[in-house]
């Protein structure tokens, strides 16, 4: 499974959505189900699915799909 | 078994109300990660585990951001998920008011407030699978109704049920509880290291006439882990024989 897709999988499982609605532009609240307790469901998966441990500044600059991706590369999670 | 098929992660677990706790949780079939920065930590392992407890275990500073990171992260791997957390690990410096040292405050807040709040948020993220979670957070009768002699200490405690209240209000959605033990007079090496009289004094205003033992608290841990107190959050049980603070 590619980087990406682990990604996908994490907002898939956490947030209850479809794999298409995970695109870069998706945004913390602009859905229903990324609100601050799916974000929380978010972060456990992102870390499982990883096997990293994010700092909590990062965990609340985690404003979008895009910056899940920025952030994880800081954890050495990189995307083709 | 009151416990069975549970997780749990208990901090300050190599001796005293933590070491209690672990006995108890482990007899009522609960699963462990256990953490301290003592090495005696592994003997409480041992114990256990001769005892047919599953039981993992990691020395950790908990005031150190990446001994707790690594410690969090490898209870991750081994407790898929974590059901309960006992924020147990505490220090005590005793110090009359204009005679604490703010080196004193200062660590006493590091450990029993900041480390038992930063504890518990990699926590949450563990319990975000869990059907239902529990996290008790050790304070002492001194915060509630203040004790002479330990006024900083006093504080951090007191601190510590601020967070309690609130945070159990923010969980209880998710169907994490979150309560406190206020723990009286007990016998452990911490109170053991005060001096004779302050020690005599406070043993005499027990109005059960005798120090409480770890395992008091341990039962009383045990209740707010278990489904017993499955609608029961955002409490303060003091445990403490009837003491006159």
């Amino acid at each position: 499974m590619t980087n990406q897709e682990k990604l996908v999988q994490s907002f898939v499982e956490s947030l209850g959505i479809k794999p298409e609605q995970v695109v870069d532009d998706l945004k913390y609240q602009s859905i229903e189900e990324w609100d601050s307790v799916g974000h929380m469901a978010l972060v456990a998966e992102l870390e499982a699915n990883f096997d990293i441990m994010l700092d909590t500044d990062d965990i609340i600059d985690m404003s979008s799909v895009a910056i899940a991706k920025t952030i994880l590369q800081k954890y050495e999670v990189s995307f083709a | 078994m009151l416990l069975a098929g549970k997780t749990a992660l208990i901090t300050g677990a190599s001796r005293g109300i933590g070491r209690a706790i672990a006995h108890v949780f482990a007899k009522q079939g609960a699963t462990l990660f256990l953490t301290a920065r003592s090495e005696q930590l592994f003997e409480v392992k041992e114990e256990l585990e001769a005892q047919g407890a599953k039981v993992f275990a990691q020395q950790c500073d908990i005031t150190d951001e990446a001994s707790v990171k690594d410690m969090i992260k490898a209870c991750r791997k081994e407790l898929k998920p974590l059901d309960i957390l006992v924020n147990n690990a505490g220090i005590m410096k005793a110090g009359l008011v204009g005679m604490t040292s703010m080196g004193d405050v200062r660590d006493m807040l590091d450990v029993n407030v900041t480390s038992a709040i930063n504890i518990t948020q990699y926590a949450v993220r563990l319990m975000a699978r869990a059907e239902s979670a529990s996290i008790i957070h050790i304070t002492s009768i001194a915060g509630m109704q203040g004790i002479e002699g330990v006024s900083a200490y006093a504080a951090s405690k007191l601190a510590i049920v601020g967070y309690m209240r609130a945070s159990a209000k923010e969980l209880a959605p998710r169907n994490i509880r979150v309560n406190s033990i206020a723990p009286g007079f007990i016998d452990t090496d911490m109170t053991r290291s005060m001096d004779d009289e302050w020690f005599q004094k406070r043993v005499e205003s027990v109005r059960m006439g005798r120090i409480g033992k770890p395992e008091d608290i341990a039962n009383c841990a045990l209740f707010l882990a278990s489904d017993l107190s499955n609608y029961v959050t955002g409490q303060i049980i003091g445990v403490d024989g009837g003491m006159i603070a």
